[in-house]
């Protein structure tokens, strides 16, 4: 397979990526990265100015690889398999719906060596499972995640406003940034009554939107919720058996101490 | 741009507001998305300067749950370009698209990200870093919104 990075991942939290090699290793299936791609395009934010160059950088992207392409970005997920089904070109795949549809919960419960047992909020993001007709999802309530995070040992939470946006997509981020933490500041506060360790996400954008809309929340509003965001790739890898170190979770905007020795010591399985 | 089949399954609405009711943004904003498609799309009114189009995140729920299946999202995204076409690209969108031509990435990394990439053992290998691929992606971006930015 070869791995799309998207602007997120390679330019803003590598240790998704780094992480991700480390599990695919482990799991024995050959991955490499999808050299002179750019941007997928973003689907909501190029689709509001030229659907006409979204659809031709997409094509550009798909057309570098000749094997199926692997993306840990819902936002790359959703324009690179639309843009596939569109011009017949390789398959898409995001690397939760593969763990969880390739893989397999009960082998990657085996192929755990230190349980996790943390509690997490999971979000979901918008554009992994939706529109959920291309992606063969539960457009209201997918479970895979939950059962993913549960596979490592961690309690996935119920919390309000499970399925609200992290308000980041379709271009609000960068066009109307206080919209982007009006929702953020309703999911946070959701997120805090829960009593969580951590935020698990699947999707770069929203990890941003939780990670640095935190900062902007605290220095705007006064709101200070100190939740740290992490990708699922991220927990699973340290789940494998990566340093804590390696998998970048440290150089989030967003870190506590407490989340760092949780995941350090873990549970290490007989 | 908004087709005729557009305006055709914008005419099947029956009013009952499961689009704003499910919309996120809405909670918050002044997007009213059963309003600025109906009042300015359907019925061919000018989309006028108005920013709540530019409040919806594209996150598809209005769309999924739209009882007679009108496709609202990607309609709402076409008034966008429409919007874009007669005004110009909105002022914070400026910088993304700039890098976009620049550099391929719409988040372009600077040194203290690719120090980072290093430090994670990651080689850098997108359009960015890559002459020939940057600039194949530039005339890509330079084509179709060169005027725009």
């Amino acid at each position: 397979m070869k791995f799309f990075p998207g602007c997120m991942i390679h330019n803003r939290y590598p240790g998704i990526e780094a992480s991700l090699y480390y599990v695919f290793d482990k799991l024995g299936i050959k991955i490499s990265p999808l050299e002179g791609s750019s941007c997928c395009p973003a689907p909501g934010v190029v689709k509001s100015i030229s659907e006409e160059l979204w659809i031709e950088l997409a094509s550009r992207n798909l057309s570098l690889s000749d094997e199926d392409i692997l993306t840990a970005c819902n936002g790359c997920f959703t324009t690179l398999l639309e843009a596939s089904s569109k011009i017949n070109g390789v398959d898409v795949r995001h690397v939760a719906e593969f763990l969880y549809r390739e893989v397999g919960i009960e082998e990657i419960k085996k192929r755990v060596v230190k349980k996790l047992p943390i509690r997490v909020a999971v979000h979901y993001g918008c554009h992994f499972f939706r529109p959920s007709k291309s992606k063969g999802m539960d457009s209201e309530k997918p479970i895979m995640l939950d059962e993913l995070v549960e596979a490592i040992g961690a309690e996935s939470v119920s919390y309000r406003h499970k399925f609200v946006c992290c308000g980041g997509g379709g271009g609000v981020r960068a066009a109307a940034t206080e919209v982007a933490n009006d929702i953020l500041n309703l999911k946070m506060d959701a997120i805090s009554a829960a009593e969580v360790d951590a935020i698990v996400v699947i999707c770069p954008l929203c990890l941003h939107q939780f990670d640095v809309g935190q900062i902007e929340l605290r220095e705007q509003r006064g709101e200070d919720y100190d939740v740290p965001a992490i990708h699922y790739i991220q927990l699973l890898a340290i789940a494998m058996g990566m340093d804590v170190d390696k998998s970048g979770l440290v150089h989030h905007n967003v870190v506590t101490a407490e989340l760092v020795e949780k995941l350090i010591q873990g549970e290490i399985m007989e | 741009m908004i087709s005729r089949e557009d305006i055709k399954a914008l005419n099947t609405c029956i009013q009952c507001g499961t689009c704003i009711g499910s919309c996120y943004s809405g909670r918050f904003t002044a997007l009213n998305t059963r309003k600025i498609l109906m009042k300015f799309i359907a019925k061919g009114k000018p989309i006028e300067e108005n920013d709540a189009i530019w409040f919806c995140t594209s996150c598809y729920a209005c769309t999924e749950r739209c009882p007679r299946n009108i496709p609202l999202t990607d309609i709402l995204l076409k008034a966008r370009r429409q919007l874009v076409k007669e005004k110009g690209l909105p002022g914070r969108l400026d910088k993304a698209f700039k890098a976009l031509l620049k550099t391929g990435s719409l988040v372009p990394a600077k040194d203290e990200h690719a120090k980072l990439r290093e430090d994670l053992g990651l080689t850098l290998y997108t359009a960015q870093f890559r002459d020939d691929a940057r600039e194949e992606v530039s005339k890509i971006v330079e084509k179709h919104i060169g005027g725009l930015i």
